[in-house]
C-alpha cells in the first residue's frame, strides 16, 4: 500500500451522497446477516449443549419424540437388565431416569401474551439430576409433590413463571403447582422446560405410563451396542443418544436457517453489484486523478489496490453500521425467540445475541463483498490509458 | 542536484482511430543536453504532447530509440518505466491535477510515498519544495482554497520534490492569466538556472516559449525550426 | 426523436452502470416477490379462515390433553336451536406418517357427520360427501401432501401413527383438497380411529380440538365466551380461540417465518430504493451539463423533468422485470409446498403479489428519480454550463 489511508477515506467522502447510499445498502444487508448469524449461533449453542453422547434417550417404538412416547413401568423395568449403565456410587443404583413429558400453554412475554407457546413439563425423580449432568439446581433435588422448578430460558420468555407464583397443571389445569426455584442447563434445551415430581404429575394427568427414560452410559460402554440391546427382543424399546435425538429435532430450524441464509446470499450479491456500480462511478469520476498518479510514478497495481482499499473501507463502514443496527434492534425490539423441535411439539427458547464472532463474520463477509464489488472497476482504473486520459478535455 | 541529457533517434509513433493509422511522429531526431531549457511549439496535432509523453515514458515509440539519461525507454517494460519515472521525471500538467481532498502539503508528498523514506525526511523535503515555490504559508490549504497560480505552484512543488533529472511541463500556463503565467515561468526558469534541471515545456504561449533557451517548432511530426536563443529572462 | 428514444440512449450510454443497477435491483426484487407472495397468501388464508367462522375449543393447559367426546354434545347444548352455532366437529390428532418417512403429517380424525359442514373450505361436492360418508376408511387429503406422495383419488394409502398406541391404519383417498388453507392437512373419520383403538385395547374416545362453526362474527364472540364459561373450574376446563389465534401458535413455533418474510420485504424495499437512488444521483451528476444544454436549446423544464424521472422509472421497471419474472416462474414450477414446511407451504405466487411487486418497483423508481428531477428544474443553465462535470 503506497497511498495513505487518509487519501482513500477523504476521497470516499468527496462524493457524500453516493458513498452514503452505498453504505446504507451494505448496512441493511449486514444487519440482516448479523441477525441470522445470531439466530444460528444461539440455536447451535443450545443444541450442542444438549448433545451429550453418553446419555441415551429411550422411547417407545413407533413414536418420534418423548412427547408422543408412552413407556409402561414394566417396559421401563426391563431397562435394568442393561449392564452398561453407569452406577450411582452413592446409592448403588443404575442411573436410569424415568420421565414423563406433558405440555403447558404459556403466554410469550415478547408479544405481551398475544401468542402462546407449548412449554414442556417434565416429571422427574431425583435420579434425573444425575443423568442430566448439565442441569444444575441449587435447591432440594427431591421435589415436593406440589412444587415445580423452571428452566431459566423458560422463565425469561414465558409468562407466569416467577418464583412463588403457581402454575395450573394436570387435566383441565386444576392442580396448582408452586414454582420454587430456577434451574439452568448450560443453555441447552432443558432450560426451556418445567420440572416437577414424576409421580405427582402422573397422578395429575391420570397417567400410568412414563413417556421416556434417560440413562447414562457406563465408562467404556458402546452406545451403539446398548441401543441394539434396547431395540432387541428382551426390551423392545427404541432410543438414541442425546446428540442424535436433538439433531433429528433440528429440522424446522435447518429449513428456516436455509431460507434465511438464501435470502442473505441474494442480498449480499445485490450489495456486490451496488458497490461495483459505485466504484465504477468513482473510477470514472477520477480518471484524471488516476492519470496523474500514474504519471508521477504510481504503478497500475498500486492504483488497483487503492480502489480495492477504498471499496473495502466503504464496505466496512457499512458493516459496522449494520452490526450496530442489528445490536440496537436486538436490544430494543427483542432478542428472544422460540421454535418447535421437529416432532416434540414443545418449544425451545433461546436468545439471539451479537458477539464478537458474529461481528467478525459480518466484517469478513462485508470485506469479501467489498473486494468483489471493487475488482472490475479497479482493474479498469489500473488499465487506464494514461496518455488518452491526459488528453481528455 | 542532477540533470540528464536526452537523445531521440528515428522516433516514429502513430495512433489508430477505427483501424485508421494516423502517423504523428515520423522519424524524429532530437538531442537535448543536460541542463537545457527547451520549449516545444506547434499547432495542435503536431505531436508535441506525444513527444512529451514519450519522454516521460508514458508511452513507447513504434520505432526508433528514446534515451533519457541512462534509461533506454524503448526497451523498458511498463513496470520498469513507471519505476524509472517516479525517480527521474517531474511532470507538470496544464490543469494542475491536484487531488482535491488533500492539502497542498499532502499533494506534494504523494510522489515521496513511493520511496522508502522516513516521515521526517518526507516532511523536510516537502518543506523544501514548498519553500522553492514560495508556498510555505499555504501548506495546509486544500486546492479549492488556492488560486490557479498557487495550484500550479503546488503542482510544480510536487514535480520537484523527488529531485528529478528532467522536468516536463505540458502547457503549464495554458489556464492562467498573464501575470500568474509570468510567475510560473519565473519559477521554471529558476529551476533551470539555479538547480540545473533539464526542462522541456510544451506551450502555445509565445511568452512562455521566449523564456526557453532553445525553441523547437514541430509541425506534422517533424521539426520545422530549431532556434537557439538568448533566454530573455524576466530580470 | 421522442422522449422514449432519449431515455433508451441515456441507458445505453453507460451500459455497465445500467446493467449493474438493474441486477442490483433485480436480486432484492426477487426476494421481494417471494416474500410478498408469502404475506399475500397468508393474508388470503387468514381471510378465508375468518370467513369460515370457526372456533377451536381445546384443553386449557395444552392441546395434547384430550377432551372427552361427549363435550361435543355439551357444546351443542349451549344453542339447542342452532341459532348461533351451525355445527361442531371433534378432531383427534393421529400424527400419522407414511411408513419409512420422517415427516409427521398433520393428520386428524374428524367427526364424520359434521366435517363437510365445518370444513367447507375442503370444497367437498355432494359426491365427495357421499363417498366420505359411505366408506369407513375414507380420507380427504390436501394437495401439498397428495403431490408429495403422488396420491390421487381412489388410492389406498397407509399411515403409521406416532402417538400411543402407534396404530397402523389404511385409508382410501376420496378427495384431494386444493384450497391453500387446507393444502397440508389429512382428514379421516374419527369413528374409524376409535374403533381401531378399541380393537387395540385402548378405548378412550377423546378429541384434541372441537371446531365450532358459527353463523356470524357476533355468534362467534358470544360462543367463545360461553364455551369457556361452561367448563371453567371443572377438570376439563377449555380454552376457546378463533382460528387465526389458534394457528399462530404453530407459525410462531416454527420460527415465525411470515414475520421474517415481512421484515425481509421491508429491508428489500429500503435496499432497492437506495440502489436506484444512488444510480440516479450518479447519472444526474454526470449529466448536469448535458441537461443544461437541453435547457439552453429550448427544452421545456417539464420535458427535462420527465427525462430524469423517466430514466429512473425505466431502470426500476427493468430491474423488477428481471427479478420478478424468473422468481415467479420458478415458484410456479417448483411450488414451495413441496418442502412440506408448514408456515410457507402456503406460499404461492399470485397475480396480487406480482402486481404488488411491480407497484413497489414503480414507486421506488418514482421516488428515487424525484430528487434529481427536482434538481434539474432548479438547474441554472449558465451555472451548469460553466461547471466542470
Amino acid at each position: 500500500m503506497a497511498l495513505p489511508l487518509r487519501y482513500h477515506w477523504l476521497s470516499l467522502f468527496a462524493r457524500k451522497t453516493t458513498t452514503l447510499l452505498t453504505i446504507l445498502v451494505i448496512a441493511a444487508v449486514v444487519g440482516v446477516f448479523g441477525w441470522m448469524m445470531g439466530f444460528h449461533a444461539a440455536l447451535r449453542d443450545s443444541l450442542s449443549v444438549a448433545g451429550d453422547s453418553r446419555k441415551l434417550i429411550v422411547i417407545k417404538r413407533g413414536s418420534t419424540a418423548e412427547s408422543n412416547s408412552a413407556v409402561s413401568p414394566e417396559e421401563f423395568n426391563r431397562l435394568h437388565q442393561l449392564s452398561d449403565v453407569q452406577v450411582d456410587p452413592e446409592t448403588g443404583e443404575r442411573l436410569i431416569s424415568p420421565e414423563m413429558l406433558v405440555q403447558v400453554s404459556l403466554p410469550r412475554l415478547r408479544d405481551g401474551g398475544a401468542t402462546f407457546a407449548n412449554v414442556a413439563v417434565r416429571g422427574v425423580t431425583k435420579s434425573a439430576f444425575k443423568v442430566h449432568q448439565n442441569v444444575s439446581f441449587a435447591g432440594n433435588r427431591t421435589l415436593g409433590s406440589r412444587e415445580v422448578i423452571v428452566g431459566r430460558a423458560a422463565a425469561e420468555q414465558f409468562g407466569g413463571l416467577e418464583i412463588g407464583e403457581t402454575i395450573n397443571l394436570g387435566h383441565g389445569g386444576i392442580r396448582p403447582y408452586e414454582i420454587t426455584g430456577y434451574f439452568s442447563a448450560d443453555g441447552g434445551p432443558m432450560e426451556s422446560e418445567i420440572w416437577g415430581d414424576l409421580h405427582s404429575l402422573m397422578n395429575s394427568y391420570n397417567r400410568s405410563r412414563y413417556s421416556s427414560a434417560s440413562l447414562r452410559l457406563g465408562d467404556g460402554a458402546d452406545a451403539k451396542s446398548v441401543l441394539e440391546r434396547i431395540e432387541g427382543p428382551a426390551i423392545q424399546l427404541t432410543g438414541a443418544t442425546e446428540t442424535d435425538y436433538w439433531d433429528g429435532q433440528a429440522k424446522w430450524i435447518r429449513i428456516y436457517i436455509g431460507i434465511a441464509g438464501g435470502l442473505v446470499a441474494v442480498m449480499s450479491l445485490a450489495a456486490v453489484f451496488s458497490i461495483a456500480n459505485t466504484m465504477y462511478s468513482m473510477v470514472a469520476g477520477r480518471t484524471r486523478e488516476v492519470a496523474m498518479l500514474r504519471t508521477i510514478g504510481y504503478s497500475g497495481g498500486q492504483v488497483l489496490w487503492g480502489f480495492v482499499i477504498e471499496s473495502v473501507l466503504l464496505s466496512l463502514i457499512g458493516g459496522v453500521l449494520g452490526c450496530l443496527a442489528c445490536g440496537a434492534w436486538l436490544s430494543l425490539v427483542g432478542n428472544t425467540k422460540d421454535m418447535f423441535g421437529a416432532t416434540t411439539f414443545t418449544t425451545l427458547a433461546f436468545k439471539i445475541s451479537m458477539n464478537w464472532r458474529i461481528v467478525l463474520a459480518s466484517l469478513i463477509l462485508v470485506s469479501v463483498v467489498g473486494v468483489c464489488g471493487a475488482l472490475l472497476p479497479a482493474v479498469r482504473a489500473a488499465r487506464l490509458e494514461i496518455v488518452a486520459a491526459l488528453r481528455e478535455p | 542536484m542532477s540533470a540528464a541529457d536526452i537523445e531521440l533517434r528515428e522516433v516514429r509513433k502513430s495512433y489508430y482511430k477505427d483501424r485508421l493509422e494516423i502517423p504523428v511522429l515520423q522519424g524524429l531526431d532530437l538531442e537535448i543536453e543536460a541542463g537545457e531549457y527547451v520549449a516545444l511549439m506547434g499547432p495542435s496535432g503536431s505531436g508535441k504532447s506525444t513527444l512529451l509523453h514519450l519522454l516521460a515514458g508514458l508511452d513507447r515509440p513504434d520505432g526508433g530509440s528514446v534515451r533519457v539519461g541512462e534509461a533506454h525507454l524503448e526497451s523498458m517494460s511498463e513496470r520498469e518505466r513507471t519505476r524509472w519515472r517516479s525517480r527521474h521525471i517531474g511532470f507538470v500538467f496544464q490543469m494542475y491535477y491536484l487531488v482535491p481532498v488533500l492539502t497542498a502539503q499532502q499533494n506534494v508528498e504523494l510522489p515521496l510515498l513511493l520511496f522508502r523514506m522516513s516521515s521526517a525526511e518526507r516532511r523536510e523535503r516537502v518543506g523544501t519544495a514548498l519553500d522553492v515555490v514560495g508556498l510555505t504559508d499555504r501548506a495546509d490549504h486544500r486546492p479549492n482554497q488556492l488560486s490557479g497560480g498557487e495550484e500550479q505552484r503546488v503542482a510544480i512543488a510536487r514535480a520537484i520534490v523527488t529531485d528529478p533529472d528532467v522536468i516536463l511541463a505540458d502547457e503549464p500556463t495554458g489556464d492562467l492569466d498573464a501575470k500568474t503565467s509570468s510567475e510560473i515561468l519565473d519559477l521554471l526558469q529558476l529551476l533551470n538556472s539555479e538547480f540545473g534541471k533539464t526542462i522541456v515545456i510544451v506551450t502555445h504561449d509565445q511568452r512562455a516559449a521566449d523564456r526557453a533557451r532553445r525553441l523547437l517548432h514541430l509541425d506534422k511530426g517533424v521539426f520545422e525550426r530549431d532556434e537557439a536563443r538568448q533566454a530573455s529572462s524576466a530580470s | 426523436m421522442t422522449l422514449g428514444y432519449i431515455l433508451m440512449q441515456n441507458l445505453r450510454r453507460n451500459p455497465s452502470r445500467t446493467a449493474l443497477t438493474v441486477v442490483a435491483f433485480a436480486l432484492p426484487m426477487a426476494i421481494f416477490v417471494a416474500a410478498i407472495s408469502c404475506v399475500v397468501a397468508l393474508k388470503e388464508i387468514g381471510e378465508s379462515n375468518a370467513k369460515q367462522l370457526r372456533l377451536a375449543v381445546h384443553d386449557k393447559t395444552t392441546l395434547t390433553n384430550g377432551l372427552p367426546e361427549r363435550k361435543r354434545r355439551e357444546i351443542e347444548a349451549l344453542d339447542p336451536d342452532r341459532k348461533r352455532l351451525r355445527a361442531v366437529c371433534g378432531m383427534r390428532w393421529f400424527g400419522g406418517r407414511v411408513p419409512d418417512e420422517q415427516n409427521t403429517l398433520t393428520s386428524l380424525a374428524a367427526d364424520v357427520d359434521t366435517f363437510p359442514v365445518v370444513y367447507s373450505d375442503a370444497g367437498m361436492t355432494e359426491t365427495d360427501v357421499e363417498a366420505w360418508e359411505r366408506e369407513r376408511r375414507a380420507c380427504v387429503v390436501g394437495r401439498a401432501i397428495a403431490e408429495q406422495y403422488e396420491w390421487s383419488v381412489g388410492d389406498r394409502v397407509e399411515l403409521h401413527s406416532t402417538v400411543p398406541p402407534y396404530l397402523a391404519l389404511e385409508f382410501r383417498v376420496v378427495k384431494i383438497m386444493t384450497n391453500p388453507s387446507v393444502a397440508n392437512y389429512f382428514f379421516f373419520r374419527r369413528g374409524y380411529l376409535e374403533e381401531s383403538l378399541k380393537e387395540a385395547g385402548s378405548e378412550n374416545p377423546i378429541c384434541n380440538v372441537f371446531w365450532v362453526k358459527c353463523h356470524s362474527v357476533e355468534d362467534l364472540r358470544w360462543l367463545q365466551v360461553e364455551i369457556d364459561r361452561l367448563f371453567a373450574g371443572t377438570s376439563e376446563a377449555t380454552k376457546t380461540e378463533d382460528e387465526s389465534v389458534f394457528k399462530s401458535r404453530f407459525t410462531q413455533a416454527m420460527g415465525d417465518l411470515p414475520g421474517l418474510m415481512e421484515a425481509m420485504a421491508v429491508v428489500v424495499v429500503v435496499i432497492i430504493a437506495l440502489v436506484a437512488g444512488n444510480t440516479m444521483m450518479m447519472s444526474f451528476r454526470e449529466r448536469t451539463r448535458e441537461l443544461a444544454v437541453f435547457k439552453a436549446i429550448g427544452f421545456a423544464s417539464g420535458r427535462i423533468f420527465a427525462i430524469v424521472l423517466g430514466e429512473s422509472v425505466l431502470l426500476s421497471l427493468m430491474g423488477a422485470l428481471i427479478g420478478i419474472v424468473p422468481t415467479a416462474a420458478i415458484l410456479l414450477v417448483f411450488p414451495v409446498r413441496r418442502l412440506n414446511y408448514g408456515p410457507i407451504s402456503s406460499l404461492e405466487v399470485s397475480s396480487d403479489a406480482i402486481i404488488a411487486s411491480f407497484a413497489i418497483a414503480l414507486t421506488v423508481g418514482l421516488v428515487s428519480g424525484l430528487w434529481p428531477a427536482i434538481q434539474s428544474l432548479r438547474l441554472q443553465t449558465t451555472d451548469a454550463l460553466r461547471r466542470v462535470a
